[in-house]
């Protein structure tokens, strides 16, 4: 069919059918959302992991007052250690400046730490992350040695919070998706129906099989489309107001940038579209006898 | 043009056949009569033609090819090649008259130029030109027909079939609908009616073919809507070996004494070009039918040996 009469038959359809029309791009858009929402949290899980990765992963916290002999001697061990890569020695005051760097969102905790709280340390970069626990494992409890630190295990919760979000996001999404079928399924049988006029005729008078589909299918994925584009408008906003707003200036981890929200926003708009079509083609074998 | 070897077609299992053992063919260029009682098998002959129903038995042939054996995606071409028309004219009520004659091209996928210059073409040939932008509410019935012939026939269809086409209409429109069908068959195009109307079964002395519970029991060229005695006579001795006897006797009980056909030719407003085609009958209006005789008695089709199947 040429694009004028089948634009006619979609205008047609739309103006006879809005209501539910608006309902399908509702729910789609809200599906969206949730799963464009959880692709950022991805998103987000890996920046954190990006910014770890370039930091030294193992804190070794020396006892105080131990002699400098001792400490090199631990120093040239851990160097010989295969599974690290490289040994740095931060003293008192340079982790307390790091603390205060770390910590500059909350003067209040930084107000209440000096230098002498805090212990000297080797910061140990790994060859594999992974084996951070063997390292733990061997150098805790060592001479001089008041604690082995992996600061990937600290933060535990960090990853679990992003990956329970990014997992209730995903389900959400999911429950959204059935709704959503559901609703497109009866939007293309009431469509179906008002339209069987028009469908009779096509077949009688030899229309394909996809000139009669296509309007039908062409309004399930224009519903899918605007409730897309809804749904990266959301996620704008919550860049915007949300991430850059407020969440900014409380963490000290690095926030995922535009390129994953234009990414996650390219996802949502293509599997909405998709998605819709595709579900509007399942519908129409049950609904519309060609 | 159509051809049918022993079409059986039966819905669901069990019960009596809509059709059982049709064999009939029909040249181009033929305008074909078919009649028979409500729930003969008319629609369902037609149903068959455009591969709506598959028949369970048979052969049916379209325009030179087996209809069961054309891939599902080529049906809508099969359809492309036979025009339908119905009793309830089946016009978009949303659409003007052009639209709806349109639509039938648009929806195949005609480029625009051909879709503007053949609508005119084709409404002008119904009558309707000057009303090219009413609605169908807005015509009488004759009108919405002539629309629907339009439709039906704006893509050149090499069949047209009718079903029932002046059902709704009063005499005079009817006849002035039959000339338009006439009109078309003249211009090459196969035209197979089933209907209702007596009368104009009557004045056209076209073939006929009848169906009774399924069964073809008359074909007969320039036929009457009923049965002449001695085809009717021979129908039913047919039938009885095939089917419960309550069926035939009907038809037969009706033919003598006809209502004399309407005064197709008197009509107003019919084009005097019209005059040839309804020339032929108007010498003969009020012909008994059996004094026809057994002209041409094509014979009772559904024989025992191909229909018992």
């Amino acid at each position: 069919m040429r694009a004028g009469p089948l634009f006619g038959a979609l205008a047609t359809s739309l103006r006879r059918n809005l209501g539910m029309t608006c309902a399908v791009v509702v729910t789609v858009a809200i599906c969206l959302a949730l799963l464009g929402a959880g692709l950022l949290l991805r998103a987000q899980a890996r920046t954190v992991d990006r910014f770890l990765l370039d930091q030294i992963e193992v804190v070794v916290d020396l006892q105080d007052g131990l002699p400098e002999a001792d400490r090199e001697a631990l120093r040239d061990e851990l160097a010989a250690d295969p599974l690290v890569t490289k040994v740095s020695y931060e003293s008192k005051q340079q982790v307390y400046e790091r603390f205060r760097r770390d910590f500059r969102g909350s003067p209040d905790v930084v107000a209440g730490v000096s230098a002498d709280d805090l212990p000297a340390s080797f910061r140990l970069a790994l060859a594999d992350p992974r084996d951070a626990e063997e390292i733990v494992y061997t150098y805790t409890g060592r001479d001089g040695v008041e604690a082995v630190r992996d600061q990937r295990a600290l933060l535990g919760p960090l990853y679990r919070f992003l990956d329970g979000f990014t997992l209730g996001a995903f389900a959400l999404a999911a429950i959204q998706a059935v709704a959503s079928f559901v609703l497109i399924y009866t939007m293309i049988r009431i469509s179906a129906h008002a339209r069987r006029r028009e469908t009779a005729i096509m077949r009688l008078v030899g229309a394909t099989n996809a000139a009669i589909r296509a309007p039908f299918v062409l309004e399930s994925a224009l519903a899918g489309l605007v409730g897309g584009l809804l749904a990266v408008g959301t996620l704008v906003l919550a860049k915007v107001y949300l991430v850059d707003g407020r969440f900014a200036h409380q963490t000290m981890f690095p926030l995922f940038g535009w390129g994953a929200v234009w990414a996650a926003a390219v996802a949502v708009l293509a599997v909405g579209v998709t998605a819709a079509a595709g579900m509007a083609s399942v519908a129409l074998r049950r609904h519309l006898r060609v | 043009m159509i051809r049918l070897a022993s079409v059986t077609k039966r819905y669901g299992v069990g019960g009596r056949p809509a059709l059982h053992g049709v064999t009939a063919q029909i040249d181009a260029g033929e305008f074909v009569f078919l009649v028979g009682p409500s729930g003969s098998g008319k629609s369902t002959l037609l149903r068959l033609l455009i591969r709506e129903e598959r028949a369970s038995e048979g052969l049916v042939e379209v325009a030179g090819r087996d209809v069961a054996r054309i891939a599902d995606r080529r049906v809508p071409l099969l359809r492309r090649t036979v025009g339908c028309v119905f009793q309830d004219f089946r016009l978009l009520p949303d659409r003007t008259v052009a639209g709806n004659v349109a639509f039938a091209l648009d929806v195949v996928g005609r480029p625009r130029h051909v879709v503007r210059s053949v609508v005119p073409e084709v409404l002008e040939l119904v009558g309707l030109t000057g009303k090219e932008k009413r609605f169908p509410d807005e015509l009488s019935g004759g009108e919405q027909q002539r629309v629907a012939i339009a439709r039906a026939f704006v893509g050149r269809p090499l069949i047209l079939l009718a079903d029932e086409p002046t059902g709704n209409l009063d005499p005079a429109t009817s006849a002035e609908i039959m000339d338009l069908l006439d009109d078309i068959n003249q211009a090459g195009t196969t035209v197979l009616m089933a209907t209702h109307n007596a009368g104009l079964v009557d004045a056209m002395r076209r073939r006929v073919l009848e169906l009774d519970a399924g069964i073809l029991v008359r074909d007969e060229h320039r036929g009457g809507y009923d049965a002449p005695a001695t085809v009717a006579v021979s129908a039913t001795v047919a039938v009885s070996a095939t089917v419960p006897a309550s069926a035939a006797p009907a038809t037969v009980a009706a033919a003598p004494g006809l209502p004399g056909v309407p005064g197709v030719s008197g009509i107003s407003g019919v084009p005097a070009q019209r005059a040839p085609s309804a020339g032929g009958f108007v010498g003969r209006p009020a012909e008994p039918v059996g004094l026809v005789g057994p002209a041409e008695p094509e014979g009772p089709v559904g024989l025992p040996g191909e229909g018992a199947a």
